[in-house]
């Protein structure tokens, strides 16, 4: 819960900080209070259900939104009072795509290369790259409402790299997409990360996006921060893996005394056995012979990490996963 | 760190090459969808035929000052086509922010304002669409050039000074309101300041009320002004009212949208 | 058997009536909609009337105290006729979200489907039609043929919205577009400019006087103006009804075949 401040106490170079910041709609409290800091290079999820509160502060801290208390500074910069210098170092692909259907994706590059004041020879040399480098080259002189979702997000991600921004916004980057579009995204992101070293702040309801890309993790829930920290210190904090052995209906009780050894039992369907395994992974050999020494003949054995949807869920009480029906 | 390795233009240089793209994307836009271009042209015609044909017998009521209608009602049916054309192009900027492209536009570092500027001189550029398609009709319908070719002019100056007003009003709206729907309110009050004027009469066929108003509405001078070249001279005296009235609505209009544009984030 | 065909007729007429209901209760939730539609045929009464008071006196215009008495029906015409394309827009709306299959699903028979949204339609032209007599009365307007004519009148109106709508949902079935649909209103819009309208035909020359005269809205306004001005006479009543009459009955019957091959082509 303290990874932000930790990490500004601790001298790292924070480039994207946020403190108690707050943003009502009339009566509604979208965003309640929140301190966020994220060091240089570091690629921060921002993980939460559907109106979470996630977008909002996105656009706060993208100066497209004004807070209504609180504040946030941009590598140092104001997000209210240096709104264009912040604007100057961020690149953001905002939910849904933000782009103009009746342009050509090439148009579109042109036009965002003069809005960041881009000299025109850089420009041709530079968009004809990123349309490369998101494999848009054969379709850019196309109407961008020609084109599919994940050509959409692509653009997107290219439009807002034009200017090389050193920290990047991605506010729901693969909502919508199919899993081949979405692997391609993510791999650019981590490109991106690893090669120029671009801070990347990403907001996403899929745990496992945020489990693949982010390195430190801050989950939203109605407004507040729940929990933050490494994907990996977060499910530390849920406990043990929990392990499931299928046996026959006969040897069920014998299994379960044996497993009751091994850690609390957790609940399960019909048939089947689950226990919290102390020590993890590493007992599961431990395991095994023991149900082979009692001659117990095992179906189905599989051991489950702790998912962030763990994480959520003992943080909220309610799962993320299907959270949006 | 990644170093900000793309060199930037600002300043002067980089708002005029701002206000250019954001013109050119627009009549791009335009031309891309000749579908947006057929009301645009369409209207105003319409209502050059319509007018004309009405209400051509005005010319044989005393005191209406000119023997072919079309001399009255050319430069109407024109400005009322550059109202149509101003608040078009405020819609376009409704249509980004309903589709979200808006936000990637406010993402630009530096001065919102170009961005402003630009859409009103995108505005007043395709009102030339509908002021030539009016200006053919009216020539055909037998338009009489007494002020030689400035009389053009008078009238091009004015539907691209009534276009910036309008887009600047729409614009004040859309910021506020953030829908195209918004955008009905203007159409409704740009229709009606054009027809509480002296659109289709002179300003003493006029009693009551409508002789009040259409005094006083500014339109009536830049109509007077760009009038003058289908009617007789074209002078001095009745050019200045003309010229300043514009002047004038586009700073009070300006004023109003620069204002919300600022407010944008709140 | 006979019973079963009257729980039919009933059933089919109950359908009508709870669709005819939600579509006048649509009209009132989007009151924006129907605003422009009183006030734009208002404002044009008022100004005409205060801008064409020396027109009177031309010879060949109807002996009428005040153009306000002459417009009448012109102003009701334009503003029914903008719920009228609405009806369209609205099926059109339903088919492209889905709304319609909905409806198209349920065991509901198809001219209810129709003319549930023309019954609609015709409800508000009735409400609005009544609003504007009412109005016009207030400012000084009279109706010469009585209080039946004036019920002719609004009822003139009503008939000429089911004309209009029935071609509105024409397009809508044939298009599935609201665009579509919308493009239908400048031609309504355009044919009420080029009638008899705003002047009288008699005052009108060379070709637009011609289409003038061979317009439908001509041949509905001018029996209306009549029964306004000069009184009550039976060949007016027919004419005035008649007329939007059998133009709704083409109209109808050919949304009736559309949507007929539409629910047979899917």
């Amino acid at each position: 819960m303290s990874g932000s401040t930790e990490l500004a106490s601790s001298g790292a170079d924070i480039v994207i900080e946020a403190s108690g910041l707050v943003r009502t709609f009339g009566e509604v409290v979208a965003v309640d209070g929140i301190d966020l800091a994220v060091a240089r290079g570091e690629v921060f999820g921002f993980l939460g259900p559907n109106g979470a509160g996630k977008s909002t502060t996105v656009r706060m801290l993208t100066t497209l939104l004004r807070p209504t208390g609180g504040s946030a500074r941009i590598d140092g910069h104001d997000v209210v009072e240096s709104a264009p210098a912040v604007r100057r170092i961020i690149g953001v692909a905002l939910q849904d795509a933000s782009i103009d259907p009746l342009m050509t994706g090439n148009e579109l590059m042109r036009l965002q290369a003069v809005l960041h004041g881009i000299p025109r020879s850089e420009a041709r040399r530079r968009c004809p790259e990123l349309l490369a480098r998101v494999g848009l080259t054969g379709a850019a002189d196309r109407r961008v409402a020609t084109y599919s979702g994940g050509m959409r997000r692509r653009l997107d991600l290219a439009l807002s790299l034009v200017h090389e921004p050193s920290i990047l916004f991605l506010d729901e980057p693969s909502a919508g997409l199919d899993p081949t579009s979405r692997l391609a995204l993510w791999e650019e992101v981590r490109r991106l990360n690893r090669e120029l070293g671009t801070t990347v702040f990403l907001t996403t309801q899929y745990l496992e996006e945020a489990d693949e890309l982010a390195g430190r993790i801050a989950i939203i829930d109605r407004g507040s921060l729940v929990r933050e920290g490494s994907p990996e210190a977060l499910k530390d904090t849920v406990g043990s893996p929990t392990l499931r052995v299928d046996v026959d209906a006969a040897l069920l009780e014998a299994t379960r005394r044996l497993l009751s050894g091994f850690g609390p039992e957790r609940p399960a369907r019909e048939g089947r056995v689950s226990v919290g395994l102390d020590g993890g992974a590493s007992r599961v050999t431990e395991v095994v012979r023991a149900l082979d020494d009692a001659g117990i003949s095992v179906s189905h054995l599989e051991l489950d990490a702790p998912s962030l949807d763990d994480v959520f869920a003992d943080a909220t009480g309610r799962r993320l996963e299907g959270a949006e029906e | 760190m990644s170093a900000v390795a793309v060199a930037h233009v600002t300043g002067v240089g980089h708002a005029g090459s701002v206000v250019s793209a954001i013109c050119v994307r627009g009549m791009r836009r335009v031309l891309a969808r000749p579908m947006l271009i057929m009301p645009m042209l369409l209207m105003p015609l319409i209502f050059v035929i319509s007018f004309t044909g009405a209400f051509g017998s005005l010319t044989r009521v005393e005191g209406y000052g000119t023997d072919n209608v079309f001399n009255w009602m050319a430069v109407y049916a024109a400005l009322q086509g550059a109202v149509f054309a101003g608040v078009g192009g405020a819609s376009a900027t409704a249509e980004d922010i309903e589709n979200g492209f808006f936000d990637r536009l406010l993402l630009t570092p530096g001065s919102r304002v170009p961005l402003l500027v630009g859409t009103v001189a995108y505005s007043s550029l395709r009102s030339t669409i509908p002021t030539t398609g009016v200006l053919i009709v009216s020539v055909m319908g037998g338009l009489s050039l007494t002020g030689g070719p400035l009389a053009l002019l008078t009238v091009y100056v004015a539907t691209w000074g009534m276009a910036a007003v309008f887009c600047l009003v729409g614009l004040t709206v859309v910021y506020k309101f953030r829908t195209m729907r918004s955008m009905i309110l203007i159409q409704v009050f740009g229709f009606s300041s054009m027809f509480l004027s002296t659109g289709q009469v002179p300003i003493h066929f006029m009693n009551g009320w409508l002789h009040a108003v259409a005094r006083v509405n500014p339109v009536t001078n830049v109509l007077r002004f760009s009038r003058q070249g289908f009617l007789g001279d074209i002078t001095w005296s009745l050019t200045w009212p003309g010229l300043l009235a514009l002047a004038a609505m586009v700073l009070v209009s300006g004023v109003l949208a620069l204002r919300q544009l600022g407010k944008l984030a709140a | 058997m006979i019973s079963g065909t009257l729980t039919g007729l009933r059933l089919s007429g109950i359908q009508t009536l709870a669709l005819a209901r939600r579509s006048v209760v649509s009209e009132w939730r989007q009151l924006g909609n129907v605003a422009p539609g009183l006030v734009f045929p208002l404002l044009l009464a008022a100004v005409y009337t205060h801008q064409f008071e020396r027109v009177i006196d031309l010879p060949g215009f109807p002996a009428v105290d005040s153009f306000l008495d002459f417009v009448l029906p012109a102003s009701l015409l334009q503003s029914v006729s903008f719920g009228a394309t609405e009806a369209g827009t609205e099926l059109a709306r339903d088919i492209e979200n889905g709304f319609f299959d909905r409806l198209r699903a349920s065991p509901c028979a198809r001219l209810p489907l129709l003319m549930g949204r023309l019954g609609g339609a015709m409800a508000v032209a009735a409400a609005k039609g009544s609003l504007i007599v009412m109005i016009f009365m207030v400012f000084g307007a009279e109706i010469a043929g009585g209080p039946a004519a004036t019920v002719v009148v609004v009822a003139a109106a009503v008939l000429l919205v089911l004309a209009i709508g029935g071609l509105g949902q024409v397009l809508a079935i044939l298009t599935g577009n609201q665009e579509a649909v919308n493009a239908t209103f400048p031609l309504v819009f355009t044919s009420i400019f080029m009638s008899s309208a705003f002047f009288p035909t008699t005052l009108m020359s060379g070709w637009f006087r011609q289409v003038a005269e061979a317009n439908p809205v001509t041949w509905i306004i001018d029996p209306v103006r009549r029964l306004i001005i000069e009184g009550w006479t039976w060949s007016d009543v027919g004419q005035a009804l008649g007329v939007p009459l059998a133009l709704s009955a083409v109209t109808v019957t050919m949304a009736v075949v559309a949507l007929d091959r539409r629910l047979g082509a899917t």
